[in-house]
């Protein structure tokens, strides 16, 4: 629209060719060494469909694709209809306690999932401490955690936050005559949810439920630990084994395999994209912002509270107090006392081994640090599409769903071949610094959505006024929108500190020497059977996602979008 | 001489065409109203002048300045313009004191600092704001803000100042001292200002000439008295003061003069251009201009009261005149039943 002359385009230029380097370089080369018989350093590379032709003969692949769309269907089918119930609850009934209750509900989305499923594991797993405790009390435990069906149980449990979290702020945006209405006709509190409420916020419950079964096809965490026993291989722990499969690195089958897990999840995304535009546009038109009036439960309260205190039992208290008691104790089976076997070994070999402790404080840094410097970028890039409205910000716009589309897995693969492939980066690989630029193109789409929301709020005539008193465009985003966005980006950085602090799948290929951080080793201690050190570290990680979870609540950080 | 000169501007968003050639003129100390219902194009006309805007066609000019042209491509952007702006809602940055929303434009200018000291000093006073200098806007009543947003936009003496709706986020009691105050400042400092309103009383008390536009053409532009004494249409009859409207048949035009007709009543008034003989007319006639005779006269009608209401200074009476409803101050009550209306010919205009 303006002519701010070269200087003003020179920094946004920049921004978008950075940008796109770092999203489409590490995406090229998956492509790249798909279409390769061999590893990329390999001499004896010819370019073909060698790598499809391998995985698509494997029948450890089809079982794999078939467990990870019984898993997603699965987790899809549990988690949306139990979040728009929880949603409602919480939303439009006057349950008592619940507004102490609700930021429980959104911890297992804070979690990481390698501790969560290690949680699982230590509390119900066959001899966990629930299940042996069941034992003791009732004579059975009658649970399993290792089959398919109960992974899918575990993982829509599990993620019941995610749909909670779009159904309830659709539920705030929708007037509550229409529920009133439903009440005088007769209707109980839950058939109003069921008849009126959730059939209104449909279109959030679908992008809900397209996005659950997509996170359902990229799971990776919690198949590595609950699928392992039995061996159930999902699409991301077959890629994962395939590491070692044919004793030589096997990069090509590994993007071959890569490349299939994005063409499931690509569409999955854009197909959000529009739902999510969708969702939206149908809660401003049946948002009447009037005020919420709280449905009264009378004696349904017993149920909500039940089904509400069920799920928190489930999803948050079993693997969370399964992994405080493990942190704590040498050993744990039937017949062993808790008091006998308490212990503190297990920081102590923690703190005791230089390489643990330098994960605690990379991750630490990573997070604190790393994640200023990630929400500076994050800012750049948003000021780039600010207030522009022609083809590069819908390039933009896009090019930050790629690495959505991405698991994070695939994503720390593709960066280390990016730094094995470009030489001048190699030294880059083994410094903290690799890790940190993973993580920051990985959250790109969800940082993003955190810039874009905060620069919303400023109005356009704030910024109007400064260019009619004169200001040129890059003053009046340093000047004038970036000192009004200063709140929102300090409640970006603390969620990005979160999300830093809980990444694991992300650092798994990238792990060397110098590179640590709590949530790959956990992988890595985990495949190694360190049983001890994974508690403990695990405590430590949650410890550490705490600390910010409890800063945002104290400074009132809206924990979502 | 000139300070602003738009030529023939047309202005569409995607294929909704917005303004379809405005010309106006601004001159050295006058203060010139766009005045126009909502979606008539007159906040986007103020905002193309801003720069916020982009016409695909015309020109606008400041001082000597040509600063969009159609023709050439040439689009000098909001921030090289040169102009003061207050906005409707005043965007104040809310992050910066008074002081500094107001030394900003001068900042931006590199004006020494002492300089721009004084200069603030000297706007905050004018507007006797200078005790308020470190609040922040949040602190500061809407009159206050209002006189903020102007001292910002004055600060740095731009050649013309664009003031879009300036009174409308005052409450009623407030806007009247307002407008008589900004009037006075304006006059005072010489300033040459061009102000969008959508209420026509605040236009015919603040302007020294209104433009009226009527979905994105001016419809007429004149000075307050012509605007409300000689309008050329009838939207710009009906948009100015209150009136009554009378729809009927014309029957005869001469002299300048139109006789029309309804059921049972026969008016003489003066014929307007686009009055045609033998056709549909309709006559209008400002409220405080129709008056209730006590007998039959001179241009006169009846109807029968449908309801009478108290304003506190005066009565309000509503009459029934078959599809017409008429309405008439008085300053007493009126019996239930019939009277006779006067309306002078001079004061009744045909379309």
């Amino acid at each position: 629209m303006t002519r701010s002359g070269v200087l003003g385009e020179f920094p946004r230029g920049l921004t978008i060719l950075v940008t796109a380097t770092a999203v489409l370089a590490p995406l090229s080369l998956i492509l790249y060494q798909s279409l390769l018989s061999a590893p990329f350093f390999d001499a004896k590379k010819t370019v073909g469909l060698d790598a499809y032709a391998f995985i698509f003969a494997d029948p450890d692949f089809w079982q794999a694709f078939l467990n990870s769309t019984l898993i997603a269907a699965g987790m899809t089918l549990i988690a949306v209809p139990l979040g728009g119930v929880l949603a409602f609850v919480m939303e439009r009934t006057d349950l008592p306690g619940k507004r102490i209750v609700e930021p429980l509900i959104l911890v297992p989305s804070f979690v990481s999932p390698m501790v969560l499923s290690f949680g699982y594991v230590v509390a119900a797993g066959p001899v966990g401490f629930y299940t042996v405790w069941a034992n003791d009390l009732l004579g059975v435990a009658p649970w399993g955690i290792y089959s398919i069906p109960a992974m899918a149980v575990i993982a829509g449990l599990t993620h019941v936050p995610n749909v909670y979290v779009y159904a309830s702020s659709a539920l705030k945006s929708l007037g509550s005559d229409v529920e009133e209405a439903a009440r005088t006709t007769g209707a109980s509190p839950f058939r109003v949810a069921a008849t009126v409420s959730l059939p209104l916020i449909m279109p959030a419950l679908l992008f809900s439920a397209v996005l659950i079964f997509f996170l359902g096809i990229e799971l990776f965490g919690l198949p590595l630990v609950l699928g392992d026993p039995e061996g159930h291989l999902v699409l991301s722990t077959y890629l994962y084994k395939l590491t070692n499969k044919l004793g030589t690195p096997s990069y090509h089958l590994m993007a071959a395999t890569a490349m299939c897990i994005v063409a499931i999840t690509f569409p999955l995304v854009l197909l959000q994209r529009r739902l999510l535009q969708n969702a939206r546009k149908y809660a401003t038109i049946k948002g009447k912002a009037g005020r919420i009036r709280e449905l009264p439960l009378g004696r349904w309260k017993w149920v909500a509270a039940g089904v509400l205190g069920f799920w928190l039992f489930v999803a948050v208290i079993v693997p969370l107090s399964g992994i405080a008691l493990r942190a704590f104790v040498t050993n744990w089976g039937i017949g062993v006392s808790l008091y006998e076997a308490f212990t503190l070994d297990n920081f102590k070999s923690v703190f005791d081994e230089p390489t643990q402790v330098r994960a605690i404080w990379n991750t630490i840094l990573i997070g604190t640090v790393g994640g200023a410097i990630t929400v500076a970028c994050y800012t750049a890039i948003g000021f780039a599409t600010h207030r522009r409205y022609d083809g590069w910000s819908r390039f933009i716009d896009y090019l930050v769903l790629v690495p959505r589309a991405i698991p994070g897995l695939l994503a720390g693969l593709a960066f280390l071949w990016v730094f094995l492939f470009f030489p001048p980066l190699t030294p880059l690989r083994t410094t903290i610094f690799s890790m940190w630029l993973a993580y920051t193109v990985v959250w790109l789409a969800y940082g993003m959505r955190l810039i874009q929301s905060s620069l919303l709020q400023v109005s356009t005539e704030l910024e109007e006024a400064a260019r009619t008193v004169g200001a040129p465009r890059g003053k009046i985003s340093r000047e004038i929108t970036l000192p009004l966005i200063r709140h929102g980006l300090l409640g970006s950085w603390l969620l990005v500190f979160m999300i830093f602090e809980r990444e694991y799948s992300t650092g798994v290929y990238l792990l060397a020497p110098g590179t640590e951080v709590i949530g790959a080793e956990l992988v890595s201690l985990w495949q190694g059977g360190a049983i001890d050190v994974v508690a403990a570290l695990s405590l430590i990680n949650i410890l550490l996602v705490g600390i910010g979870l409890a800063i945002a609540l104290r400074f009132g950080v809206r924990l979502r979008d | 001489m000139a300070e602003l000169t738009v030529n023939d501007l047309h202005l569409k968003y995607g294929d909704n065409p917005i303004l379809k050639g405005v010309a106006l003129t601004l001159n050295r100390g006058e203060v010139v109203s766009l005045l126009g219902p909502s979606g008539s194009g007159k906040t986007t006309l103020l905002r193309a002048v801003a720069g916020l805007e982009v016409p695909h066609a015309g020109s606008i000019r400041i001082a000597d300045k040509v600063v969009f042209d159609g023709a050439t491509g040439l689009d000098i952007p909001a921030e090289g313009r040169n102009l003061g702006l207050v906005f409707q809602s005043y965007a104040l940055w809310p992050h910066k004191t008074v002081h500094d929303n107001v030394a900003y434009a001068l900042k931006l200018r590199r004006v020494p600092s002492a300089d721009i000291e004084s200069r603030v000093k000297q706007a905050l006073t004018q507007l006797s704001l200078a005790h308020l200098a470190e609040r922040f806007p949040h602190q500061l009543s809407g009159g206050q803000q209002q006189r903020v947003a102007l001292a910002r936009a004055l600060v740095y003496n731009p050649p013309v100042i664009l003031l879009d709706e300036p009174l409308s986020n005052l409450d009623a009691k407030l806007r009247e001292e307002a407008r008589a105050w900004l009037r006075e400042l304006i006059v005072k400092m010489q300033l040459s200002a061009l102000c969008v309103t959508h209420d026509q009383s605040e236009a015919l008390a603040m302007s020294d000439r209104i433009l009226l536009l009527n979905n994105g053409v001016i419809e007429q532009q004149g000075t307050p008295q012509q605007m409300y004494s000689e309008p050329e249409t009838l939207f710009t009859a009906d948009f100015m003061g209150s009136n009554n409207r009378l729809s009927g048949r014309i029957a005869e035009i001469s002299n300048g003069a139109a006789l029309l007709e309804g059921t049972g009543w026969r008016l003489w008034g003066t014929a307007k251009p686009s009055a045609k003989q033998g056709g549909e007319g309709t006559g209008l006639i400002r409220l405080e201009r129709i008056r209730v005779a006590s007998a039959q006269g001179e241009n006169c009608l009846e109807a029968k009261l449908a309801t009478s209401m108290y304003l506190g200074d005066k009565w309000e009476h509503l009459f029934e005149l078959g599809a017409n409803r008429l309405r008439a101050y008085g300053d007493r009550p009126l019996a239930e039943g019939r009277h006779w209306l006067a309306l002078p010919r001079e004061e009744l205009w045909i379309f």
